[in-house]
């Protein structure tokens, strides 16, 4: 399994990935078929990608994608899909493929996360065979593993052809466009550019930024380019460009950092004309007469205010947009040509700006003379007479086309960040696991729009021996890499949990893990167990922020059980630590993104973190929220943020009831409440284990006799009449004879182990109530 | 693949000791009974069950008991169960008479020595 993520990880082949991956299905499951279907373009059908055990022909066969049909179904399931016997089946029946090969019982699962479904993982068997869950969670991880290298795949192809048509699109702009990559050299520049400066594409590539701004501005424009790429942030520069005669033109740079699969890729800028501009704010230093003169000259737009902000002069050029005249544009009625769904924002920020006297610079579209809508940046400055405000004066420029630029590839990143966090959320569990006697409540928060996502996660769940174990964990590195190995870790951690008892041996595991891999990979983790009845703690660290316990006596970190994190050294000593959580006291897990800050000490905020807890309501739900709220603020997180809070739950001690559906994957979980409401209530372990066993038995009648898969569902109530226990199983079906010695010796155990036994058929289903008193070994 | 239960196989002599720990029900008797079954090659003179850390048995799973004795004894084999004192499952087997096709011992020692 493990071996299959590295390899998708590593980017290798789909085809040779579904290969490895049906092969790894039939082995693990025992199955003789195993097939990888995927949707076609169209929807209505489904491909065989490849499978295991197939005669020659079937790869590369389509099947109907109806959901009357096994593929069909599983494909917009929310989970594995487990038919014990198809002639049982009502749901849907099998796929021609199925019926061919004489398809008894099957398992199939769905690839790729809801409404971007790739297609479905079937498991086999010409003879009747029982899946179990585990084999269930088993090959919904396959789905998974092949989900995300699709997924990437698809991503890979996207990005190449957004890229592609970027450049093409570049091209078709009048716009001054170049791009760098990661390490500032100048790989692409546009033809807008090119016609600009009169040179040709080789000269400008390489590293040979800034080359053509004037002598004068160069020295500062590298310093504003070294300290904004140093730092990932924008860059705007005003500066003066060669051009193709020589001479040198007012430009306004505008450069954006670009990331891929979340890694810095470089910078993709704009440079946008503004010497009109420019040499009309010089003229106006000089004299309004001259203003004038060059006011009508220039096909920039220009206008000035009075004192009120009326308008008291526009130029040619902007008549010459806007297609109106003089007359309609003196006055208030300017805003009448801004977009209706800018114009409330803009009168405002204008009125606003007006009465302060301040600097007017905004971007808006406004109304062209063909009628249509275009951006334009609008940019004013207060003029004063001696003292005296008398009014604006402002230029615009028509900035369409550099806008629009800026919302493909807005859009381009955005797609990028969609897909990362869809893959993240697909690795996270959907809902958090059930968990008998245990509360819990977790939020996931990504990190704020631009930033790529990264690979935190966090996981519960009921290990054997009935201790629960819990896991928060941070993948290093952000993006589409990043959420797929937290896949991977979150997996590995789920896997080692389960056989693994020991905190610090699970941690070496994974390390181990990890270390045998090819990628670099580094993870910060904090591995919990718990034991809900009594409260003990085990836990390990692999450079991670402590875990927050939660008591009546206040917040405290449980400290101890450090290691350096997993994937830094190849035999790394993990430690493992222990503590007792009070009775109602709660856990929280979390990862630095909640404590992390770079202008506040660590210290100062772990200190931040145990208060705000402390002082919380609501339960776990408010726990989490006021921890958010109180530390994070409303400010979007510089890095994504999990949380995990757990409180063991009092054991009812009085009676208990659930209804549960009807399979045999009930017994486990009712076993466990079960088994908690007796020891609560002081039943010694055999006692415990020979009623827990008599009611599973009589839940176990109901299961196999409920009618139709599916809908059906079983009643169990237990409760104390003082030292007697009555225990009480109804379903909604009939018990037949007793037929097989099996089933014999399940009535015999329930006989046998009971005080009482009455079996009646009430409101067309089957009623057992049981009796013990405890304390007592009843005779045999 | 199973996470109720867990097997250990090891061979020790003429003798193989399958260690079942964890819980055993209907979900997962099928799986146990085959790993069981491939666990015990045909030259071996007895398959030793050790119970020590099982925790739970339904009736499934104690008719997988009853099935792979009549499949060794076909093989002339012999199943035995260590099943100690302090374990909870012990009325369980008796009422159901384990005990007629397997030899049921307190210890794995002397499960190994008979």
């Amino acid at each position: 399994m493990a071996e299959l993520g590295q390899r998708a990880l590593a980017g290798v082949d789909l085809d040779e990935l579904i290969a490895g991956a049906a092969d790894l299905a039939a082995r693990e499951l025992g199955t003789e078929h195993v097939s990888l279907l995927e949707l076609t373009a169209d929807g209505l059908g489904l491909v065989v990608r490849g499978g295991h055990g197939f005669p020659d022909g079937v790869v590369g066969g389509v099947l109907g994608a109806g959901t009357d049909q096994l593929p069909g179904y599983a494909l917009h399931a929310d989970g594995p899909v487990i038919i014990d016997d198809f002639a049982a089946e009502t749901r849907f029946g099998p796929s021609a493929l199925q019926r061919d090969l004489g398809a008894v019982s099957a398992m199939a699962a769905p690839i790729g996360a809801r409404g971007r479904q790739f297609g479905v993982i079937e498991a086999l068997s010409p003879t009747t065979q029982r899946f179990s869950r585990d084999d269930a969670h088993f090959l919904q991880a396959v789905a998974n593993v092949i989900g995300a290298a699709a997924e990437r795949a698809r991503h890979e192809e996207e990005v190449r052809d957004s890229e592609a048509r970027f450049r093409e699109l570049a091209d078709t702009t009048p716009a001054l466009m170049w791009m760098t990559d990661a390490e500032g050299d100048v790989t692409f520049v546009n033809k807008g550019w090119l016609r600009f400066t009169g040179s040709e594409l080789q000269e400008d590539l390489g590293d040979t930024f800034g080359m053509s701004a004037h002598p004068e501005d160069r020295d500062d424009l590298l310093t504003r380019w070294r300290d904004a790429f140093a730092r990932r942030s924008e860059l705007r520069f005003e500066y003066r460009l060669m051009d193709s005669d020589g001479d040198y033109r007012w430009v306004l740079e505008v450069g954006t950092p670009r990331f891929a699969r979340g890694e810095f890729v470089g910078y993709v800028g704009t440079a946008t004309e503004i010497h009109e501009r420019k040499q009309m704010e010089d003229a106006l230093r000089k004299s309004e007469a001259s203003f004038r003169d060059l006011a009508d000259t220039v096909p920039v737009m220009i206008w000035t205010t009075d004192e009120r902000g009326l308008v008291t002069f526009v130029n040619a050029g902007w008549l010459a947009y806007t297609g109106t005249t003089l007359d309609e544009e003196l006055g208030d009625s300017w805003a009448f040509g801004v977009h209706p769904e800018d114009a409330p924002a803009v009168v405002a920020a204008w009125h606003d700006g007006l009465a302060r006297r301040a600097v007017w610079d905004r971007e808006y579209r406004l109304r062209a003379s063909g009628g249509e809508y275009r951006w334009v940046a609008d940019r004013g400055v207060p003029r004063f007479e001696g003292r005296q405000f008398i009014g604006y004066v402002g230029t615009a420029i028509d900035i369409h086309e550099r806008k629009n630029m800026e919302a493909q590839l807005r859009e381009v990143y955005e797609r990028e960040h969609t897909i990362a966090e869809t893959l993240q959320r697909s690795l996270l569990p959907e809902r958090l696991p059930r968990i008998e006697g245990l509360e819990i409540a977790a939020r996931y928060l990504p990190a704020g729009q631009g930033a790529a996502i990264g690979g935190d996660w966090y996981d519960a769940l009921e290990r054997p021996d009935g201790r629960v174990a819990l896991v928060v964990g941070d993948v290093v590195g952000h993006g589409l890499r990043a959420a797929a190995v937290m896949g991977q870790l979150r997996n590995a951690f789920r896997a080692y949990g389960l056989a693994e008892s020991s905190p610090a041996e699970v941690m070496a595991k994974v390390n181990r893990l990890v270390m045998t891999g090819e990628e670099d990979v580094m993870a910060t983790a904090l591995y919990l167990v718990l034991d809900r009845e009594t409260g003990d703690v085990w836990f390990a660290s692999a450079g991670h922020p402590p875990p927050l316990m939660l008591a009546a006596d206040g917040a405290h970190f449980l400290e101890g059980g450090r290691a350096v994190p997993i994937g830094a050294v190849d035999q790394s000593v993990f430690r493992e630590a222990t503590a007792v959580l009070p009775k109602d006291g709660s856990l929280l897990l979390y990862t630095d993104g909640l404590v992390e800050r770079r202008d506040e000490p660590l210290e100062q905020r772990l200190d931040a973190l145990a208060e705000t807890a402390d002082r919380a309501e609501g339960g776990l739900e408010g726990l989490c929220d006021a921890v958010l709220a109180g530390v994070i603020g409303q400010r979007m997180p510089n890095d994504d943020v999990a949380l995990l809070a757990v409180r063991p739950r009092p054991v009812a001690t009085e009676s208990i009831h659930f209804t549960l559906p009807a399979e045999p994957e009930s017994l486990p979980g009712l076993r466990r409440r079960l088994a908690r409401f007796l020891h609560a209530a002081g039943a010694d372990d055999a006692e415990t284990y020979e009623i827990t066993l008599t009611v599973c038995e009589a839940a176990g009648n109901a299961i196999e006799h409920a009618y139709g898969p599916g809908d059906a569902t079983f009643d169990v109530e237990a409760s104390f009449h003082a030292d007697e226990l009555v225990a009480t199983v109804s379903d909604r079906g009939h018990w037949r004879e007793r037929r097989g010695t099996h089933r014999g010796r399940g009535l015999n155990i329930i006989e046998g182990l009971m005080d009482q036994v009455e079996v009646s058929t009430e409101q067309g289903g089957t009623v057992v109530r049981m009796s013990r008193r405890l304390g007592r070994t009843r005779a045999a | 693949m199973s996470t109720l239960a867990e097997i250990d196989v090891e061979r020790q002599g003429g003798t193989v000791v399958a260690r079942l720990a964890g819980e055993v029900d209907m979900t997962n008797a099928g799986h146990v009974r085959d790993e069981l079954l491939v666990a015990v090659p045909n030259d071996v003179l007895a398959l030793v069950v050790d119970l020590e850390g099982c925790r739970y048995l339904d009736s499934a799973a104690i008719e997988v008991v009853f099935d792979i004795s009549r499949r060794l004894q076909r093989r002339r084999q012999e199943l035995r169960l260590v099943v100690p004192d302090s374990s909870p499952l012990g009325r369980v087997l008796e009422l159901t008479e384990v005990s007629s096709v397997a030899a049921v011992h307190s210890t794995l020692e002397s499960a190994l020595a008979q």
